[in-house]
């Protein structure tokens, strides 16, 4: 490899001043939040235009050097970090919001637009929309979040944030610019359909099928009024039973679950977390009333919520990654699992069990997805990350979890690279080849993002 | 912060590049007031500007950085702009001002060596509020080469200072400097000084005039006008509402907000030794904000600190922003007021 070829190359694609091969520039993308170990990068560009990708992915086909792009770079579990050297793609210059659209309800965007950027750009321009909001920092990019499957807020009421894609657009590995969606016929990013979806390649692929650099997501009409309501359950083998009462009043908007040994406060409980939405309080009190009946139906007891509590749930996004501060180092990671709700249950059991195991304090936690169709299970590990041992630690924690949510019959969620390994060795074989097929054709010389979803390993 | 961890760890090396990422933040504080991990995130400024203290043992300090120490320890300056150390006492004279008295006012190296017409409405405004007030052969309050971890000289600095406001026997320190404020007043006693005099802010005791009805003004301002809070004042010191309650008790005044202000508010770009190691950059952040006052339909933009005032003053003429750019004080100096004993 000439690097200094590939350097020169990069400068006159990008400019000078938007690629590095700096040690401290590569020190960063080197590494994620996460306990993955730290691997090696050759250059990171930060390109701006749809023409600079293209010719970013020309000229990796010609060197044959991977290319990874990355958004927010918040995944925690090593999906933007180089398996085998190369270019990371930075695509935060890529951030216009190019249109929001009233009536059709999506928001257009470049895919290095953040979360808190789209949020703040719609509640001071439309107030009555809302975008889905990962429950992941404002840093997020909403393309990093949808594009893993992603989900958080209103994933219980309108399924994955995957699934609020309308259309992308895509630089192919060849340098060929496609669209996806209705915009592939339409002016109009409105829709997935009614044509072939492709989509969908795109989705929790890792990056490995191309470089998207605009896309469609949906919007939602945005209550006046919302509230969190919180219950209490003693036993974990009443959440079955509680989920779907909750869901057949058809009042929920989010619902989550939570389950930890520290705060003090929590232990012991499993805590309901659901949010109400209305027109007027009192639609929101009479919502509150059915809840109760709920709760005390299900084996719970409602929760009075104390105001420091309330506001910090109904923040936008929920402070999740809390969980990470419970030791010194500020490492945190957890095994984000799709789960099957009949098998939730066993999963809070023994998730915790592992916890205890690698002497970590029990995290544990879960959000609906599209009611109970999909229950995405956390299971957090907070480590040091001044320490090698701890951050070792934490990996077998993470990696016997893996284990766990493919025995009880979930998958895991943007599993790092042993756990995609994992589900690979449980997969269809002939899904691998398909995918494997349609990989290789779109990109022969594997230069996007090698090492990852790699089904002969 | 994680550079810092691998400068720490070893993982990386220092590099001219390195330190150069390290000395590009303003030192604003607002990672403090965005963080989330509470266990640490009062402590993010002071983590990077331990890492300078590392760059700089590791002989790394950038080079115009450097110059900030160089000049500084210089005996004929004691001021990082380079000037002849001024004694003040033609200032004593002019002014009339007593060797002992119950307050000093500490001008500051940027009101005293570049923003003297600050300095002057300063004199003119304890002249005119009858405050019992002296000056000193002051020497840098060392905010520079702290804020960019050269920080060997600073306890002698210290001393010094804190000798001179002793020997007037002053009980109270004003500055009109946000710098300054808070070197005074959280940095010293950080290094260990121990003195038995209160630290003000001009706006602090114009408050206090203001509240105690001594102050009364006898003629209007009649413009829109925005505050840019500084960080010095602001995020460092938790002074919001002071200089906000001053501002909105000016007759005529049409006081506007801007979209990110008090603990959000979009620094000025000069601090943490950034106007001088990154002169581009620092008027580039200068120019986000200013174009920020534009959109309140302000025409007027005004702070409390001589470092804001250059920078943002730089950029408004660098980018043809047309606003104008005025400090408090300047403000108060143009006014009709009058004092009163306490009605």
């Amino acid at each position: 490899m000439d690097k200094e070829k590939i350097l020169k190359d990069l400068e006159n694609i990008v400019g000078k001043d938007f690629v590095s091969n700096k040690a401290e520039d590569l020190y960063i993308y080197s590494q994620d939040p996460g306990a993955s170990l730290p691997r090696p990068v050759d250059f990171v560009v930060m390109p701006s235009t749809v023409g600079e990708i293209q010719n970013l992915v020309r000229s990796a086909n010609e060197h044959k050097i991977p290319l990874v792009p990355l958004g927010g770079g918040l995944t925690l579990s090593g999906l933007v970090i180089p398996v085998k050297g190369g270019i990371v793609v930075d695509m935060k210059r890529m951030n216009k919001i190019i249109e929001i659209n009233e009536l059709s309800k999506y928001a257009l965007i470049e895919s290095g637009v953040t979360s808190g950027q789209l949020l703040s750009h719609l509640n001071e321009n439309f107030p009555n929309l809302q975008p889905p909001v990962p429950d992941a920092p404002p840093s997020a990019t909403i393309a990093g979040n949808v594009l893993i499957h992603g989900s958080g807020y209103l994933s219980q009421k309108y399924g994955d944030h995957g699934a609020m894609i309308n259309g992308l657009e895509v630089v192919l590995p060849d340098g060929k610019v496609c669209k996806l969606g209705s915009c592939a016929v339409s002016k109009f990013w409105f829709a997935r359909g009614p044509i072939p979806d492709l989509i969908g390649l795109f989705i929790s692929s890792f990056g490995t099928m191309g470089i998207i650099t605009k896309l469609s997501i949906q919007l939602f009409d945005k209550p006046k009024f919302r509230e969190v309501v919180f219950g209490l359950l003693n036993d974990p083998k009443d959440i079955p039973n509680i989920l779907l009462k909750i869901t057949e009043t058809g009042l929920a908007e989010d619902v989550l679950l939570g389950k930890q040994d520290k705060p003090d406060w929590m232990k012991g409980y499993v805590f309901v977390i659901a949010y109400v939405t209305g027109e007027s309080q009192e639609e929101i009190d009479s919502h509150i009333k059915s809840f109760k009946r709920v709760y005390r139906k299900a084996k719970a007891r409602y929760m009075k919520t104390p105001d420091r509590i309330r506001t910090a749930y109904l923040e936008k996004p929920i402070f999740a990654a809390t969980a990470a501060d419970f030791r010194k180092g500020g490492g945190f990671e957890y095994v984000g699992a799709n789960m099957p709700l009949e098998n939730i249950p066993e999963a809070y059991k023994r998730g915790a069990e592992i916890s205890k195991k690698y002497g970590i304090i029990p995290t544990l936690g879960s959000r609906l997805i599209g009611g109970t169709h999909n229950i995405v299970m956390f299971f957090s590990y907070s480590f040091n990350r001044a320490d090698p041992k701890d951050m070792e630690n934490a990996r077998n924690a993470l990696h016997e979890t893996n284990k766990l949510a493919l025995e009880l019959g979930g998958i895991p969620w943007k599993a790092e690279l042993v756990g995609q390994q994992l589900i690979l060795e449980k997969m269809d074989p002939n899904y691998k080849k398909l995918y494997n097929t349609i990989r290789s054709t779109l990109d022969p010389n594997r230069i996007m993002n090698p090492g990852n979803w790699e089904v002969n390993k | 912060m994680w550079l810092i961890y691998g400068i720490i760890s070893g993982e990386i090396p220092w590099s001219q590049g390195l330190a150069n990422v390290i000395y590009a933040c303003s030192t604003c504080g607002n990672c403090i007031e965005n963080c989330r991990f509470e266990k640490f995130n009062d402590f993010l400024v002071d983590m990077i500007e331990a890492a300078r203290v590392e760059a700089v043992n590791s002989g790394f300090c950038p080079e115009r950085q450097k110059a900030l120490l160089e000049r500084t320890i210089n005996p004929e300056k004691y001021n990082p702009y380079d000037e002849p150390n001024s004694d003040n006492e033609h200032l004593k004279k002019k002014y009339n001002l007593p060797d002992e008295a119950e307050w000093v006012y500490f001008i500051g190296c940027t009101s005293n060596y570049r923003q003297k017409n600050l300095r002057d409405a300063t004199l003119r405004f304890l002249k005119k509020a009858n405050i019992n007030f002296t000056l000193i052969d002051e020497h840098c309050c060392c905010s520079p080469i702290i804020r960019t971890g050269q920080i060997s000289p600073v306890k002698d600095f210290i001393n010094y200072n804190i000798t001179q406001i002793n020997n007037t026997g002053a009980k109270k320190v004003i500055t009109s400097c946000a710098g300054c404020y808070r070197t005074l007043k959280k940095d010293w006693i950080k290094f260990g000084a121990d003195y038995g005099f209160e630290i003000y802010h001009t706006v602090e005791l114009v408050k206090e005039l203001l509240d105690e009805e001594k102050l009364k003004f006898k003629s209007e301002y009649n413009k829109i006008l925005t505050y840019h809070d500084p960080c010095h004042i602001g995020r460092h010191m938790g002074l919001y509402e002071v200089p906000r309650d001053v501002y909105k008790q000016i007759p005529g005044i049409n006081f506007v907000e801007m979209k990110r202000n008090k603990e959000n508010a979009w620094c000025c770009g000069a601090g943490g030794g950034v106007k001088i190691g990154y002169p581009d950059w620092a008027l580039e952040i200068s120019k986000e904000r200013l174009e920020e006052a534009k959109e309140t339909g302000a025409t007027v933009i005004s702070s409390v600190c001589p470092f804001c005032r250059t920078n943002l003053q730089d950029s408004n003429d660098k980018f043809n922003i047309n606003l104008e750019v005025i400090d408090l004080i300047e403000i108060l100096d143009g006014l009709d007021f009058e004092i009163t004993e306490k009605s």
